[in-house]
This record gives C-alpha cells, sequence and structure tokens, in this order.
C-alpha cells in the first residue's frame, strides 16, 4: 500500500518531481507525448512512468528533438537517426513559368557561377516586358 | 472603456474554404477596440472562444504586445455570469490558476514572457460554452511631428533564435520550439501559411488630437472612417472582418504641427500630464560630417519583398552622403559580411563600390542581429557615430541584445520592415540606445521612410537635454527623458503633480556650441484624461524595468542589479496596476456543474504567417522524421516554389517598370557628387542636371526646410551658388538666380521639370533649350 501511495501521485507533484509546469504536462498529454492519469476524475493521478517519460522527453529536447519528432520516439515509430541528412534548397523564379532549385550549401564560387548562368538563362528566356514611355517614367 | 463599443461591434463567423460551413476553432474572433491619443493608446481586445470538443478544454492563446505596452485586467463573461481579473504575485497568481483547473473550475490567466509575449490561458471552458475575454491593454504610438502611426499585432511574428527549433509539422503549418531555460514555459503557436481558415479579426477605434485630424489612412487594412469633429474620428475594419495574418497599422496625420499638452486630476488626487513638443521647436538640422555604419538584414525571413526594399532603402541613403561623411556596411545573417573593414569616405567611388556590394546582397539563414550590431560597434572603434539598422526584427531574446548594446554606447536607428510587428523590440533598441525608430510594412513606400530617417542620423537638433517642471506642487518627470531630439520625432514628456495647479516645463539643450531653452506652459485641471496619462505613464515605466530585466550578467554586482531592477518593476507593476512578467492577471470562477480532477485538453490557437513572410524561410529546413516526408518527390512538385531573386508581387513589379517621381528623384539622388551637383561633362551639363532635379525636388515639396530629400536640396543649392556660370549670359543668370531664389525661400516654380529629370536620367545631360524654355514660361505672368 506504502508503494501505492509512492508511486501514485497528483499532478501537482509530478510537475514538482519533473521540474516541468502542470500546463506543460497537459500539454503534452493532449499532443500525445504522454499518457493521460492512471485514474481520471475526481483525485486524478500518475505514476512512475509518467516521470520516466517527462525525464525522457527532456533528455530528447535536450539532444535538439522537437516535440513532433519526440511524439515519433515515444511511439515506438523510431528514432530519427539514421535518416537523410536535411538539405536546404534555394529556389529562383527565373521566368513566371520556370523556377530553379538550387542546393544552398555550395561554395561561394559555384554560387556565383551558377548564379551567373541563371541570370543569362534569365535574359534568354524572359517574356517581352510592358514597354516603358519615352522617359521610362509615370505620370 | 467604451461599453457601448464591446456590445455594437461586428461578431464574426470563420467559415471552411472548402465548405463554406463554420470552422470550429477555439478562438472564433479578435475584435480590437479603444480609444488612440497622441501619447498612446487605451485598448481593449475581445476573445471570443467556443468550444466544439466533447470534454473541458484549456485554450492557449499567444500574442505579442505593442510598442510601450502593459496589460491592466481583464474581464470574463458567459451565459449568466462576469468575473474581473486580479493582479498578482506571478507565483500566486499561477498558483490560483491550477488550483482553479484542477478544481474544474473556469480559469484565466495572463502571463507575460521576455519579449512582450504573452499567453493568454483559458481553462476548463465546457462543451459547446461561448466564453469572451475582454483584455484591458494600454500601448504606445510611433509619434511624428505631423503625425502618428499606431500598430497593432493581429498575428504573431516567427522569429529567430540560435537555439530555437523550427519545423514543419504538417504541410503548411510550423511549429517553433524555444528553449525552456531561457524562455520558460511559453506556449508558441503553430504558423499556418494560409490564414483563411482561421479567426477572423475586426477593430472599431477613437482616434483623436485636440489640434484636429488631417487624414486617417492604413497601407495595412480597408478603413471607414466616420467623423465625430474636428479632433476625434471613429475608425473601423470596412469589410465584415479580416484574416489574422498582418498588424493593423493607422496613419493619423495632425492639422499642423503636433504640440500638445495633456493634464488633469485623477481620483487618487493627483495632478497627470504628458507633454508632446514637436522636433520644429529644437530649430533646423545642420549638414554637420558624420559617421554612420548601415547594418542590413539579410536573412531568410526578410526574403522577398523586404529584402528588395531594404537594399532599396541603403541604396538610396548613401546618395545622401557627402565626401565629409564616413561610413560603413555590415550585412549579416547568421554570418557577417562587411562592405569594408574600416570605415570610409562618403565620396562617390567608394558609393559606387557600396552600391556594387548590395548588388550581391540576397536574404538566407538566421537572423544574427546582436553580431551583425557588434561588428558595427567595432568599425565605429569608440569614435562616435551612429548605427542605422534596417531589420524585420524577427528574432527572440532581444531584452539581452538591448542590454548587450546599452553597454556598447552606440546610438541605434531602426528602420523596421514587415507585417507583422517586431515594432516593441525596434522601438526600445533605438529609445535605449539614443536613437530613433519607423516601422514599415514591406508594400509602403519604405526607401522614402528611409531617406527621411537618415537624414536625422548623426545629427540630433538638441543634446544633453534636460526637462524641469516648475511652479507645479512637488512635481516630478518619469521615466526619464531621452538626452536628444532629432528631427520629426517629437520629445514626449510624462509627469505627475499634487493636484491641481498652473506651471511650466522648463526644457533646455545644446545645439552645437549654444544652449538654448523652451518653457511649456502647463494647466493641470480637474477635467482632463488623468487616468488614461497614469495608465500610459505606467506601461512606458513597466517597459522599461522590462528591458533592463533581461541583462542576465553572470557576476555578483549583475545579479544585485538585476534584482534591485525586479524589485523595482513589481513595485511599479502594483503600484499602477499593470501586468508584468512578474506578476499576472487571473481570474476563477466556481460554477454548478464543475468536475473536479477532469483534464482539459489543451488546444493552442494557430497565427495565421505573417503576409510578405515566406513561409518556407523559418519552415523550409525540416529536420528528422520530417525531412523524409518534404524529401518526397511528390511533396517538392506539389509545393508552389518561392523566388529569392524576382519574387516581387505583381503590383510591385510593375511598379518596378514604370518608375515613379520618387524613383526619378532616389535614382538621381544617389548620383549626386561630393560637391552636391550632379554629374556632367561641362561645368554648363552640370548646372543644367541639377537646375532640373532641384525645380523637381521644389514641385514635390521638397524644401531646405522638410520633405525626405530636404538635405539633397540644400546640397543642390549649395553647390549650385558656388560654381562659375561664365556660359551662361545674363538672361540665364538671371533666370538661375530667381529659381535659386526660389529654393531657398521652399517656393515651387511651374514646369514639366518631371520630364528633364528623366532626360538626364536617360542621357546624362539635358538640352539647355528646355531647361530655359521652361523657365521662361514660369516666369511669364
Amino acid at each position: 500500500m506504502a508503494e501505492d501511495l509512492n508511486s501514485e501521485i497528483k499532478l501537482s507533484e509530478l510537475s514538482t518531481q519533473a521540474g516541468v509546469p502542470p500546463r506543460t504536462i497537459r500539454l503534452y498529454i493532449s499532443r500525445g507525448l504522454l499518457a493521460g492519469p492512471l485514474r481520471g476524475g475526481r483525485g486524478a493521478v500518475y505514476g512512475k512512468e509518467h516521470l520516466e517519460t517527462l525525464h525522457k522527453i527532456r533528455d530528447l529536447q535536450a539532444k535538439g528533438l522537437t516535440l513532433k519528432e519526440i511524439a515519433h520516439v515515444l511511439a515506438g515509430e523510431g528514432p530519427p537517426e539514421g535518416l537523410p541528412e536535411p538539405a536546404a534548397w534555394w529556389s529562383y523564379r527565373l521566368a513566371p513559368d520556370v523556377f530553379v532549385w538550387v542546393r544552398g550549401d555550395v561554395s561561394p564560387w559555384r554560387s556565383r557561377q551558377i548564379r551567373g548562368a541563371l541570370a543569362r538563362m534569365t535574359a534568354e528566356i524572359s517574356p517581352d516586358e510592358e514597354e516603358e514611355g519615352n522617359d521610362g517614367h509615370r505620370r | 472603456m467604451d461599453t457601448d463599443a464591446e456590445t455594437t461591434a461586428g461578431v464574426f463567423m470563420p467559415l471552411s474554404a472548402e465548405t463554406g460551413a463554420p470552422c470550429e476553432l477555439a478562438m472564433q474572433e479578435l475584435f480590437l477596440l479603444g480609444k488612440v491619443l497622441p501619447v498612446g493608446a487605451q485598448l481593449l481586445v475581445r476573445h471570443t472562444f467556443r468550444s466544439a470538443e466533447k470534454g473541458p478544454v484549456e485554450v492557449v492563446y499567444s500574442f505579442a504586445l505593442p510598442r510601450d505596452a502593459a496589460l491592466r485586467r481583464f474581464r470574463v463573461t458567459g451565459k449568466g455570469f462576469s468575473i474581473h481579473s486580479e493582479l498578482r504575485a506571478l507565483k500566486e497568481a499561477q498558483e490560483l490558476y491550477e488550483k482553479g483547473i484542477e478544481g474544474g473550475h473556469l480559469s484565466v490567466l495572463t502571463r507575460q514572457y521576455g519579449d512582450g509575449l504573452v499567453n493568454l490561458n483559458l481553462g476548463n471552458l465546457r462543451p459547446g460554452e461561448e466564453v469572451t475575454v475582454y483584455l484591458e491593454i494600454l500601448a504606445g504610438v510611433e509619434l511624428r511631428d505631423t503625425g502618428l502611426r499606431f500598430r497593432f499585432p493581429f498575428t504573431l511574428a516567427p522569429s529567430y533564435h540560435a537555439k530555437a527549433k523550427a519545423i514543419e509539422v504538417e504541410p503548411g503549418q510550423g511549429e517553433i520550439e524555444l528553449p525552456g531555460e531561457e524562455f520558460g514555459d511559453i506556449i508558441l503557436p503553430r504558423w499556418v501559411e494560409d490564414s483563411q481558415s482561421l479567426h477572423r479579426v475586426g477593430f472599431d477605434l477613437k482616434v483623436s488630437m485636440p489640434g484636429g485630424i488631417a487624414e486617417v489612412a492604413s497601407p495595412s487594412h480597408p478603413l471607414r472612417v466616420r467623423n465625430k469633429d474636428d479632433s476625434s474620428t471613429q475608425v473601423s475594419l470596412a469589410t465584415a472582418g479580416d484574416l489574422p495574418n498582418r498588424d493593423l497599422v493607422l496613419d493619423v496625420r495632425a492639422r499642423g504641427a503636433l504640440s500638445e499638452t495633456f493634464a488633469g486630476v485623477g481620483k487618487d488626487g493627483k495632478g497627470r500630464f504628458a507633454v508632446v513638443v514637436s522636433s520644429d521647436k529644437f530649430g533646423k538640422t545642420t549638414q554637420a560630417p558624420r559617421r554612420v555604419v548601415f547594418v542590413l538584414d539579410r536573412s531568410g525571413s526578410m526574403e522577398g519583398v523586404p529584402i528588395q526594399q531594404a537594399l532599396r532603402s541603403v541604396d538610396a541613403c548613401l546618395g545622401a552622403l557627402s565626401s565629409d561623411d564616413e561610413f560603413g556596411i555590415v550585412a549579416f545573417d547568421d554570418k557577417v559580411a562587411l562592405f569594408q573593414t574600416a570605415m570610409v569616405r562618403g565620396d562617390a567611388e567608394a558609393r559606387q563600390r557600396a552600391k556594387q556590394f548590395l548588388t550581391g546582397i540576397s536574404a538566407r539563414g538566421g537572423t544574427e542581429l546582436l553580431a551583425g550590431l557588434l561588428e558595427a560597434h567595432r568599425l565605429l572603434a569608440g569614435h562616435g557615430g551612429d548605427v542605422f539598422l534596417v531589420t524585420d526584427g524577427q528574432v527572440f531574446g532581444t531584452e539581452q541584445i538591448i542590454q548587450r548594446l546599452k553597454a556598447g554606447g552606440i546610438r541605434i536607428h531602426c528602420l523596421g520592415i514587415g507585417s507583422a510587428s517586431q515594432d516593441r523590440f525596434l522601438s526600445l533598441l533605438a529609445r535605449e540606445s539614443g536613437g530613433v525608430s519607423r516601422f514599415l510594412t514591406p508594400r509602403e513606400r519604405v526607401d522614402i521612410a528611409a531617406v527621411e530617417l537618415f537624414s536625422s542620423a548623426g545629427r540630433p537638433l538638441a543634446s544633453d537635454l534636460r526637462v524641469e517642471p516648475k511652479g507645479l506642487p512637488r512635481a516630478g518627470i518619469l521615466p526619464s527623458p531621452p538626452g536628444a531630439v532629432f528631427q520629426d520625432n517629437p520629445l514626449v514628456v510624462f509627469g505627475a503633480t499634487q493636484g491641481e495647479g498652473e506651471g511650466s516645463l522648463e526644457i533646455s539643450w545644446h545645439a552645437g556650441q549654444d544652449s538654448k531653452t523652451l518653457s511649456i506652459p502647463i494647466h493641470v485641471g480637474e477635467d482632463g484624461p488623468a487616468g488614461m496619462l497614469r495608465l500610459l505613464q505606467g506601461s512606458r515605466i513597466v517597459t522599461d524595468l522590462e528591458t533592463q530585466l533581461g541583462g542576465h550578467g553572470e557576476g555578483a554586482a549583475e545579479k544585485r542589479m538585476e534584482s534591485r531592477v525586479a524589485r523595482a518593476l513589481e513595485k511599479a507593476s502594483f503600484e499602477y496596476g499593470l501586468a508584468c512578467s512578474l506578476t499576472a492577471l487571473v481570474a476563477v470562477l466556481q460554477r454548478e456543474g464543475d468536475r473536479p480532477g477532469e483534464l482539459p485538453k489543451t488546444r493552442v490557437v494557430p497565427v495565421g504567417m505573417p503576409q510578405d513572410v515566406r513561409f518556407l524561410s523559418y519552415f523550409a529546413v525540416a529536420r528528422g522524421v520530417v525531412a523524409c516526408e518534404l524529401a518526397r518527390a511528390s511533396d517538392i512538385a506539389d509545393r508552389e516554389p518561392y523566388s529569392v531573386e524576382t519574387s516581387l508581387s505583381p503590383l510591385l513589379a510593375r511598379r518596378a517598370r514604370r518608375l515613379s517621381n520618387e524613383d526619378v528623384l532616389l535614382e538621381l539622388a544617389t548620383q549626386l557628387e561630393p560637391d552636391g551637383g550632379l554629374p556632367g561633362g561641362t561645368e554648363e551639363e552640370r548646372v543644367i542636371g541639377s537646375l532640373a532635379m532641384l525645380l523637381l525636388l521644389l514641385s514635390e515639396g521638397h524644401t531646405p526646410q522638410q520633405g525626405a530629400f530636404a538635405l539633397h536640396v540644400q546640397r543642390i543649392l549649395s553647390y549650385l551658388e558656388s560654381v562659375g556660370m561664365s556660359w551662361a549670359d545674363q538672361d540665364q543668370r538671371k533666370m538661375i538666380d530667381e529659381a535659386l531664389c526660389a529654393a531657398k525661400q521652399g517656393r515651387p516654380v511651374e514646369g514639366d521639370w518631371l520630364s528633364l529629370a528623366c532626360a538626364y536620367r536617360k542621357n546624362g545631360k539635358i538640352t539647355s533649350k528646355r531647361l530655359w524654355k521652361e523657365l521662361r514660361a514660369a516666369a511669364e505672368p
């Protein structure tokens, strides 16, 4: 019985022990990161596994995972390790009907080379723009 | 507050874009009410929450405070009840809220975090229930000699922090998570690329200016304006509802220069006053040489129209430099790039090279604003000078940035560009460092505003400013007024006194070597907005202290200082009845049928991605599991690509092809030689071109004393007065002299100067015959 009392705690105690505010715990439960209380309604209680999960969430956050990723890990859908490294891409609109994607981490000289080529291509494929007035201005 | 307006303003119903059926949102509507004065605004924000869930819900709505803002109180209403908030110390308020939640009671808590972010929590909203929270906020306005700009954030700008994690959690929906050790338990909203399905926003505001209102306009929303009398106007949204994807921006132009005194005696028997003194009372800007470093934000969030606008702005400001000035350029994202490693003279050759440097800049990466500003500080190398910062200000951890820079002692002028406000941060950064700030939307003419702001950088009208009340019993000034006044930026002073009385505000300052004084009479009578003045004064004091709280010093002395600031902040919070990050507003209502212990589901209200900020600029580099999803070829094919280089909206693209008068002026302004004249093959060509530009400037309302191009007018005048004109005959000399006389008086001369200026722009010279013909025609009676 004494063991039960120790392992069943109220939300406020869970919050104190885990160092996570009650509002955040409710958010985790709503997002499916943490299971709901062991008993609902008046006198809702939480167990040791809640505390462990909260510690696990904190550890995974410290490793740089977002809550979305942590949800995947906790759901047993496999850690994000082993996935291909993400890459940033720049998108250039050369014309209304032509877009070109260029990898964002290319070296500066390569970037200049590509941009130069894109500028030439833009000039070649651009549709004729609306002509300016004689003076090139609007009255 | 205006309770009539609370009940009469419209109610919206968000509809699904696909089915047209009402959306089941936790928050249905956000409606802004209140009044705006030149010294600040007293606002009432109506939040309507409705639950479509089967069990109790805890709704969390996150929002950003406007400039100089503080929360005063809230009222919660629903079927058969109405309760008011109490201001409590933070810990106490949180405990009350948690106890309320645990007891199954309706509980509401507003808590302020760093960066002026607020979480409004509404717990135990019952199934099918509708509850309205009226939140009262005091806020500042951006003041100019000619009027004011009021800005209210209807969405929250996503921002950069080196330790933040940004991720696209669903297609078109992104989340940002901040490190808890630095930002506490703040809950940020989900950013939604398409805000069509979100809650609706609207507004109905009373705007008052004792001296009379000449015009009310908005670059952000369609307006319906109902004039009440000469000095007040009711301004509301012209359409049935709008989307939460940008700030409300209201421009109110006054009749004449804005110099007003507001005063009155409050219920506590204390007299309150606020004095606005237009900058023209402090003299005129001089052409003293200056040292300026342009700091340009080229982070990913600036991508598209904002970076184009920022580049045009710096380009335009370069044209206002003379060879006596020194300048530098720093461009930053998560790396810092320099135009030159030291300050350079503002001659034509250096300006040309600077333009070349600007052409190589595009938006990318994070926003290491502090690194950029510290580099500017290094460039100035302790020899004094000003920083001209062009940014969207989208960074978290702003208090730390402000404290670091304040310690560095550099004066920062901020030009903000963005549709979702970081106005609070930039106005604080400028004020704390002794500079001035402007915040524009990307759809405005930012370059002209930049030239206008830049004309005052490094050239205060008044330095070593001192302000003292005289003749009023036990009067005091708080918060401390700024040490300098800049062109087009009025001085605003708040103060309190013991009851009614007659007195004055004695202002003294230095203008160059001269000492000057000014006396402003103050009459504190029974009538007057004393209550509002007290709250606005309090919200300024609380905001200033809040900024000082973010120093995060490691040493014992810093910690003692921070502790002192915290005590002062908490004291001010309770004295003025305004919440801060150390206090909070809370209300708990026990009702029949409350179900203690039942766990409410948390629902975080999503907000719209700010208009003109690309969703992918924050959420493009998805990580981990989501990276896999994003990397699928089909997803990329379905996603509309975005553009770095040519992403101007069709409207702006059209404008880029068809030059406006301002475009022509800006282009010519950047060509001015160090002596103030336009370039040319011969002296005659230079004079003819410069004269045509001068006459165009005059016709557009720019004089040596006023307008964005005032400095340019002065420089051209100075050139034309000093240059030899042996080539001109007597008749031509006479016409030139008359034109110069008109220019000095700020009097426009009739003629088609635009055509001539355009011809110069196109060919690099003008046929003098055309100029003489226009001048002769103008001289004819």
